[in-house]
C-alpha cells in the first residue's frame, strides 16, 4: 500500500540527509519546508554565487576594501536576510530556525565560503536581537530589514564580540573574568559612552546595524558584560579598516572603532551584565552548529570539483579508474555524512529545544495587538522599561531552561570544531591527490583550501570549542545560567 | 633564549648556512610580502642575482665547468635558509639549478646555457610529455616552475629512457608558455604551463641517467624547502605566543599550544635528519621518502602556525596564511604524494 512505501522525495533526503529523511515521515510540511530552503540556495548558487566566486575571491586579494553589494541586492529575493527573524515578524524562521539556517549555510558555502559567510554573518548579527527578547527593537530594526528585503535593498546587521586583545577570552566565562579587555561602555547620564575597537567584524563595513557585547566596567569584564544595539551614523561610530584575508573573503573583516559614541539606555538589550548569558553563550549555542555547516558546505564543494576532476579524461586515462581515488572518494563521501550528521544533530536538537520561543501561544499572543500600537514609541519605552524587560525575561525563561541552552552549547561546540577539522582535512586531501597539474577544479579546490581554514578559527577556535565541549558535557562545570528578571543594574 | 638543537654538521656547511641565512634575512624577508603579493619578474629576478653571490645560481655545475661545485647537502643547507624568508624564491632557485643539472653532469657541444651569462632564472619542463623528433621538440608540460618569464628551458624527451636533455630558447619559433592565472602559493616561483610545437634547440646534451638526477634533486631540494618553512612557522609562531595573552597568561602557556610548537621542532628535526640521509645515498627513494615526509609536515607545521595566532594568522599581515600555501604546493609537485608512495614499492619490484 502507498502508505508504506516512502514519498520519493523522502527517499531522496534518506540518501543526502538520513536525519531529515526519517523525519520527514513524521513531519512532512516541516521538512518541504527546509527543503525549499535548500532548493532556493542552490537556484542562488547557479545563477549568483557560482558565475562570481572565483572572480571575486581573486579581485579582493587586489583590492581588499572592494564588496559585491550586487550579490547582496540579488540575496534579497531569496529571502535570506530573514532566515533568522520569527514568521510573526515577517520573516522566515519557524520551528526549524536553526536547522533552516545550517541547511541554507551549506548549501551556499558549496558554492563560496566568502558570500556564504557574507549572508551568514548577517543572521548572526539578529540573533542577540532576538535571544534577549528586545522586543523594543523588533518592530523597528527586524520589521525594516523585512521590508526593505522585499524591495531589494539589503539591510545589514552584524555581530561584534572579538576585540584585538581578547579573541579566545570573550567566549567563555571563565576566561572573560581575566581578560585584557579595552573597550569600554562607560555609563553616563541617559546611556552610555563607549571607546575603544573590536576587530574581525564579519559584514561589520556594511551593516547598517550591529549588536555588540562590551564591558561596563573594563575592569570587571565578566560581571558587567552587556549587549548593545550599535547604529551606523551614531557620532564617533567608524569602520576605518577591513582586513586582507586568506580566503572567505567575498565578506569583509572589519574594525570597529568608537571614539566617544554615545549609546542610549533604549539600545541595551536584556539588563546591564547579561551580556555573557544572552549576548554570547546561548548565541554560540545556536550559532556554532551552522558554522559546522560553513565547514561542510565549503568540503563539500570541494568533493564536488575534485570527483569532476577525477572524472576529466587527463593524458588518457581518468584517476576515477584507479582504485585509490575511488577508495579516497568514499573516504570524502563518509566525513561529509559525518559532517551533516553532526551539525544536524546540533541544529534539529536545538530547534526542539527553542521552538517553544518561536511557536508558543504565549509567544505569538504579544503579536495580536495591532502593529500600529506594537511600533509605536510608547510601547517601546514599555518594552524597555524595568518591567517590560522584566516581564519579556520571565517569559524567556519559560521557554529556555538553563540546562537546554547548557546542553545545546554542548553539542554546537562538538559540531563545530568536529566539522570544522574534518572538513580541513577533507579538502587537504583533496588537493593533496590534485597535484598542481592544472585544471578548472584545482582553482576551486585551491580556494576551499584557503576558506576552510578559517572555521577553525572563527566562532570561537577549535581549542576553545574542545574546552567548551569538555567543560559543559564532560565536566559539567559551565552552565548557561539564562539570567533571572527585575534586577537592577549589574549582577 | 630559544634555540635549535645544533644540527652537527661539517664547518663548511655551517659557514654557507650562515651566508645564505644572511642573505635571506637581509635580501628576501624585508620583501617577502611583496614576493608572494607581486611577483614581478624584475623583482624575483633582481633577488636572484643577489643570490649568486653564494653561487647560487650554479650551485650544482662543478666548478671545472664554470659553476659554483656545492655537493647536494651543500645545496640544500642553502635552500633551507632561504626558504626560512621566501619559500617561493627557494624553489625558484631549485627549479632553476635543476634546469642546469643536465648540462652539469652531461656531454654536449658548446657553451651551457646560462651559466655566467645573464639567464636565469631557466625552467625545468618537468614532468610532462617531451618527445624529440629529427632534432625539434614537441612537449606539453602543464605546470613547471619558473615557466614564466624564463630565458631558456630544459626539457628531458621521455622517449629514451631519461639519458638526452635538451635547452631551448623560451623565444624560439613553436614555443608557447602560459603563465599560471592565479597560484595557490610559491608564488616568486611564476609557475605556468609549457607548449612546444617543433621548437629548435640550442644545446643537445646526452649521457647519464639525467631523469634520475633531475628527479633526485627535486625531491631532495623540496624537503629542504620544506624544513626551512617547518622553521619559518616554528619562529614566528613562537614569537608569537610569547607575546598573546589569552586567558590570564601567555599562550605559550597553554598546553595545546605547546604541542603544537614542539611537533614544529619534531619536524625540523626529522626533516633534517631525512634531508641529511638522502643527500648522502645516490638512490631516489630516501629522497622520494624525505620529500613525502618532510613536505607534510611543513603543511601541519604551517596550519598550526595559522591556529596559534588566531584571527591574526589568517590576515595577509602576519605572514603566517603565505606559509600554508606555500607548504601545501611543495607537498604536490612534482607528482602527489600517493603516487610517489606507490613509486616507492615500484623500486623495490624492480631494485
Ligand atoms: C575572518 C574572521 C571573521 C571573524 N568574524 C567575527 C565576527 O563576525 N564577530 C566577532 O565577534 N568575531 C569574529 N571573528 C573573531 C574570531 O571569533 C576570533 O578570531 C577567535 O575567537 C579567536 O580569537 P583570536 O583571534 O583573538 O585568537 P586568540 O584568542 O588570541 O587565540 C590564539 C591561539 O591561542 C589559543 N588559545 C587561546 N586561549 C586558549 C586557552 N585558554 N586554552 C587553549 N588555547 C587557547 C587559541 O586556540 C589560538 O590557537 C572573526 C575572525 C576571523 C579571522
Amino acid at each position: 500500500m502507498a502508505a508504506t512505501v516512502m514519498s520519493e522525495r523522502g527517499r531522496k533526503l534518506l540518501r543526502d540527509f538520513p536525519a531529515l529523511g526519517a523525519l520527514h515521515e513524521h513531519d512532512r510540511k516541516g521538512i518541504e519546508g527546509l527543503i525549499g530552503l535548500v532548493e532556493r540556495a542552490a537556484e542562488y548558487n547557479r545563477d549568483v554565487a557560482l558565475p562570481r566566486a572565483l572572480e571575486l575571491d581573486e579581485r579582493m586579494e587586489r583590492e581588499p576594501d572592494y564588496f559585491d553589494w550586487e550579490m547582496m541586492r540579488e540575496a534579497c529575493k531569496y529571502r535570506f536576510f530573514s532566515l533568522a527573524i520569527p514568521e510573526v515578524l515577517g520573516g522566515l524562521a519557524n520551528k526549524y530556525m536553526v536547522t533552516g539556517m545550517a541547511l541554507v549555510v551549506e548549501e551556499l558555502c558549496s558554492a563560496c565560503g566568502g558570500i556564504g559567510l557574507a549572508i551568514a554573518a548577517h543572521s548572526l548579527g539578529v540573533a542577540p536581537l532576538i535571544a534577549s527578547g528586545a522586543m523594543a527593537h523588533w518592530e523597528t530594526v527586524l520589521h525594516e530589514i523585512v521590508e526593505e528585503e522585499k524591495k531589494g535593498n539589503p539591510v545589514l546587521m552584524a555581530y561584534a564580540i572579538t576585540e584585538p586583545s581578547a579573541g579566545t577570552d570573550v567566549e567563555e566565562p571563565e576566561f572573560l573574568a581575566v581578560a585584557r579587555i579595552g573597550l569600554e561602555a562607560k555609563r553616563v547620564k541617559g546611556g552610555y559612552r563607549v571607546n575603544g575597537r573590536k576587530c574581525f567584524i564579519s559584514g561589520g563595513s556594511e551593516a547598517k546595524y550591529i549588536t555588540m557585547t562590551a564591558a561596563t566596567d573594563r575592569s570587571r569584564p565578566l560581571e558587567t558584560w552587556t549587549t548593545f544595539l550599535v547604529e551606523r551614523g551614531m557620532e564617533g561610530f567608524s569602520t576605518p579598516r577591513v582586513e586582507l584575508k586568506m580566503g572567505q573573503r567575498a565578506c569583509h573583516a572589519a574594525e570597529l572603532l568608537f571614539e566617544d559614541v554615545f549609546i542610549p539606555h533604549s539600545h541595551v538589550l536584556g539588563y546591564e551584565g547579561d551580556g555573557i548569558a544572552n549576548g554570547i553563550l546561548i548565541i554560540m549555542a545556536a550559532s556554532r552548529g551552522p558554522v559546522g555547516a560553513i565547514a561542510t558546505g565549503i568540503a563539500r564543494g570541494a568533493f564536488e570539483h575534485f570527483l569532476a576532476w577525477a572524472r576529466e579524461p587527463a593524458n588518457g586515462k581518468k584517476p576515477i579508474d584507479e582504485d585509490r581515488i575511488r577508495m579516497a572518494l568514499a573516504d570524502m563521501y563518509a566525513v561529509l555524512e559525518e559532517n551533516r550528521g553532526l551539525y544536524l544533530g546540533h541544529s534539529l536538537g536545538g530547534d526542539a529545544l527553542f521552538r517553544n520561543a518561536f511557536t508558543h501561544p504565549l509567544f505569538l499572543s504579544a503579536f495580536m495587538i495591532p502593529r500600529r500600537i506594537r511600533a509605536s514609541k510608547p510601547y517601546a519605552s514599555l518594552l524597555n522599561s524595568y518591567y517590560g524587560k522584566g516581564l519579556v525575561n520571565i517569559l524567556f525563561r519559560y521557554f529556555i531552561k538553563d540546562e537546554d541552552a547548557t546542553d545545546m552549547l554542548a553539542k554546537a561546540s562538538l559540531a563545530k570544531f568536529a566539522c570544522a577539522d574534518n572538513a580541513m582535512a577533507l579538502v587537504s586531501r583533496a588537493l593533496e591527490l590534485m597535484g598542481t597539474t592544472p585544471s578548472p577544479q584545482r582553482r576551486w579546490v585551491e580556494k576551499a583550501y584557503r576558506d576552510v581554514k578559517l572555521t577553525q578559527i572563527y566562532e570561537g577556535t577549535n581549542q576553545l570549542n574542545r574546552l567548551a565541549l569538555y567543560n559543559t558535557e564532560i565536566a559539567g562545570t559551565l552552565k548557561v545560567e539564562i539570567p533571572g528578571p527585575f534586577k537592577k543594574g549589574v549582577r | 633564549m630559544a634555540r635549535l638543537p645544533e644540527f652537527r654538521e661539517e664547518q663548511e656547511y655551517r659557514i654557507l648556512r650562515d651566508s645564505a641565512a644572511s642573505f635571506a634575512a637581509d635580501v628576501l624577508a624585508p620583501q617577502a610580502e611583496e614576493l608572494d603579493l607581486q611577483p614581478a619578474p624584475w623583482r624575483v629576478k633582481k633577488a636572484l642575482a643577489k643570490a649568486d653571490e653564494l653561487g647560487m645560481l650554479s650551485a650544482l655545475v662543478p666548478e671545472e665547468k664554470g659553476g659554483g661545485g656545492l655537493d647536494d647537502y651543500a645545496f640544500c643547507v642553502a635552500l633551507e635558509e632561504i626558504a626560512v624568508e621566501e619559500a617561493g624564491v627557494a624553489v625558484a632557485l631549485l627549479a632553476h639549478n635543476a634546469a642546469l643539472l643536465p648540462a652539469a653532469l652531461g656531454e654536449f657541444e658548446g657553451l651551457i646555457t646560462g651559466v655566467g651569462e645573464e639567464s636565469y632564472p631557466a625552467c625545468l619542463a618537468f614532468p610532462g610529455e617531451v618527445a624529440l623528433r629529427e632534432g625539434k621538440v614537441n612537449a606539453r608540460v602543464p605546470f613547471a616552475f619558473n615557466a614564466d618569464g624564463c630565458p631558456f628551458i630544459t626539457l628531458i624527451p621521455t622517449q629514451e629512457a631519461g639519458t638526452r636533455a635538451v635547452t631551448v630558447r623560451s623565444d624560439a619559433a613553436g614555443v608557447s608558455i602560459e603563465a599560471e592565472a592565479y597560484p595557490l602559493g610559491l608564488r616568486a616561483a611564476r609557475p605556468g604551463a609549457l607548449k612546444m610545437e617543433g621548437a629548435e634547440p640550442s644545446n643537445l646534451i646526452s649521457g647519464g641517467d639525467m631523469l634520475g638526477a633531475v628527479e633526485r634533486a627535486l625531491f631532495l631540494g623540496l624537503s629542504a624547502v620544506a624544513v626551512g618553512i617547518i622553521r619559518n612557522a616554528l619562529r614566528k609562531a613562537y614569537a608569537y605566543a610569547r607575546e598573546r595573552y589569552q586567558a590570564g597568561k601567555m599562550i605559550i602557556e597553554h598546553q595545546q599550544m605547546r604541542i603544537f610548537l614542539a611537533e614544529m621542532l619534531a619536524g625540523v628535526e626529522e626533516g633534517r635528519s631525512l634531508t641529511r640521509e638522502s643527500c648522502s645515498s645516490r638512490e631516489l627513494a630516501p629522497a622520494v621518502t624525505a620529500w613525502m615526509r618532510n613536505t607534510a609536515r611543513a603543511v601541519q607545521a604551517a596550519t598550526d602556525g595559522v591556529q596559534i595566532h588566531g584571527g591574526y594568522g589568517y590576515m595577509r599581515d602576519y605572514g603566517m596564511e603565505r606559509l600554508m600555501r606555500d607548504a601545501k604546493y611543495c607537498q604536490m609537485y612534482p607528482t602527489t604524494s600517493q603516487e610517489a608512495l606507490l613509486r616507492l614499492l615500484d623500486i623495490y619490484e624492480t631494485g
